[in-house]
């Protein structure tokens, strides 16, 4: 309901003066406002935040409670098992929380409100820009508590953040793109990470391997074959989305 | 009336041709050198691994066409290849794993090649899983059709990131995928290099005849050098004895015998010697190819058929 309430108050308000010549609002300015809806839906239930949060801290909890007093007692764990880990974390608090962006949209029967008044491009935009908000501060969070209860040790940190940071980008391109696919389907939430999964593995394969990198404390001359990949991962999956979008979104 | 006639005799040749290869592959192909009978099931593997990632491109072109023009028709073509992809990419990762087990040594090696082919393996399946959950007809036609172009937007980016989950290849694929088994090193009396992670010493040399044997110290980690003796024949150009590498999947082989007293060296996996240099091999490997090949294309149109007569069915019952 806050969610069409919120739209109508975007758009609507501008319409309801010139209800024949509506000016077509620009993409950057459509964009804006879809990010600016979700953000103020979002800060107003606060139910991604809460439930990312703590699932993302359930499951960090859930590694080391296991693993921290080994830690303790015998020598830490390698920094590709510890790469692995932080990623298998950051994998599925990113699968619970992406999917809400269109999810929401038909549960709340809004998102023909939404296609009526903004073009695709800027939905896709708009939501891309608030996933990757919500998952840069996911990352952040988690990473940080992993790495105060995995004592985790960082060789070279400017590489750790570069590689959360793409990591984090490439994962809300695709699983924006993935939400917008199973938003139209009927199993919404089983659905998700066997669609996202083999897309997002290339992703994942080189971040596991940059992160053990950049634990390891390898420079940046020896990392940067892998932060091209990542790039390229994000570059690819953008244009893809960009292209497919529209064909999702209108389906 | 003729397509119904050409149908049945394309189904009769398939049939016979696919006995023959089968025939062939025991009688005709010769057991393979250090591999004996296992070597024969490259017979079907190659042709039905390779018919699993064209079935990838073909639904990835008809899905496109889908999205542009809209018939029904495109969509069926799409999810025919589909099928028929999973398939063929369930036939090649068992006898790839029948292969595995028994010339490596486990079903599953996490080979660059056995990666990809779980990709796809996984792709197609989540294909099928989108299709089931959407009702109506035409948007499951679109959010497939989006998927499938999706996911084959990433295959590019997959043929510089698998290699990278090992830095060996136990398929001999150096054509497609450049790992460090391409490449081998050359080694003069006591010189020293590096194959792999293993750190080799050549400390000898010896001539008997057209056998020339290579004394060669190979050290891997902190361990203890261990001596081998790989050996090969200047005048029939084969390589004889392949000693194992020690803590490796690989078999050390001498390439090339120089002039100058150095010697070619590197690492090859059991099998992975092509055996296509014979004839009788080659023919049925061809063979074999251009019946999957026509299998593929003949369960493809019979899928697409069939589904066309379920549509006109479901109308009929409509009106």
């Amino acid at each position: 309901m806050t969610n069409a309430i919120c739209i109508m108050a975007i758009f609507f308000s501008r319409s309801m003066h010139a209800p024949t010549d509506r000016p077509q609002p620009t993409l950057v300015r459509a964009s804006w406002a879809v990010f600016q809806k979700d953000l103020r839906g979002e800060l107003r239930t606060r139910y991604a935040l809460n439930a990312l949060a703590m699932f993302a801290l359930a499951t960090v909890l859930m590694v080391s409670i296991n693993l921290g007093s080994q830690l303790l007692a015998s020598e830490p764990l390698t920094p590709l098992v510890d790469a692995v880990l932080l990623w298998i974390v950051l994998f599925f608090a990113a699968l619970t929380g992406m999917a809400r962006a269109f999810v929401q949209e038909e549960a709340t029967q809004t998102a023909a409100l939404l296609r009526l008044h903004a073009p695709p491009l800027a939905v896709l935009i708009g939501k891309w820009l608030f996933n990757t908000l919500l998952l840069l501060g996911l990352t952040s969070l988690t990473t940080l508590v992993f790495g105060v209860l995995m004592s985790l040790r960082i060789g070279n940190l400017p590489l750790l953040v570069a590689v959360l940071g793409l990591g984090s980008l490439g994962l809300a391109t695709t699983t924006t793109l993935v939400a917008a696919i199973i938003a139209q389907a009927n199993v919404r939430s089983a659905l998700f990470a066997p669609l996202a999964f083999p897309v997002l593995l290339p992703l994942l394969v080189i971040a596991v391997q940059t992160t053990d990198l950049a634990l390891s404390g390898a420079a940046w001359n020896q990392a940067l074959p892998n932060v091209q990949l990542l790039v390229a991962y994000v570059v690819l999956t953008a244009a893809s989305a960009i292209l497919l979008f529209p064909l999702v979104w209108e389906a | 009336m003729l397509r119904t006639r050409i149908a049945t005799t394309a189904k009769v040749v398939i049939t016979l041709w696919m006995i023959g290869v089968t025939a062939a592959m025991f009688l005709l192909v010769p057991a393979q050198q250090g591999l004996g009978n296992t070597g024969r099931i490259i017979i079907y593997h190659v042709p039905t691994a390779w018919l699993s990632e064209l079935a990838f491109l073909v639904s990835a072109v008809w899905s496109a066409l889908y999205l542009w023009k809209r018939r029904p028709v495109d969509d069926d073509r799409a999810l025919a290849a589909v099928e028929q992809g999973f398939l063929f990419t369930i036939l090649a990762t068992v006898t790839g794993s029948i292969f595995a087990k028994v010339v490596w040594g486990s079903f599953w090696n996490w080979d660059p090649r056995e990666t990809a082919i779980l990709v796809l393996l996984l792709v197609y399946g989540a294909y099928f899983a989108l299709r089931s959950a959407v009702d109506d007809l035409e948007r499951r036609r679109q959010l497939a059709a989006a998927y499938a172009l999706f996911a084959f937007a990433m295959a590019p980016l997959l043929t510089f990131v698998v290699p990278r989950l090992s830095d060996s290849t136990l398929h001999p694929n150096c054509a497609f995928l450049q790992t460090a088994t391409c490449k081998g090193i050359t080694l003069r009396a006591n010189g020293v290099g590096a194959l792999g992670e293993t750190i080799l010493e050549l400390r000898g040399m010896r001539h008997e005849g057209d056998l020339v044997t290579a004394v060669v110290a190979a050290r891997r980690g902190g361990g203890d050098a261990t001596l081998l003796q790989p050996s090969y024949n200047t005048h029939t150009d084969q390589q004889e004895a392949q000693p194992k590498l020690p803590g490796t999947s690989f078999m050390l082989v001498i390439k090339q015998v120089n002039g100058d007293g150095s010697v070619f060296l590197n690492q090859q996996a059991a099998g992975n010697q092509s055996q296509l240099g014979n004839l009788r091999t080659l023919g049925t490997f061809l063979a074999s190819l251009l019946g999957f090949t026509g299998l593929f294309w003949w369960l493809w149109k019979l899928r697409v058929n069939v589904m066309a007569l379920q549509r006109d069915l479901a109308l009929e019952g409509l009106r």
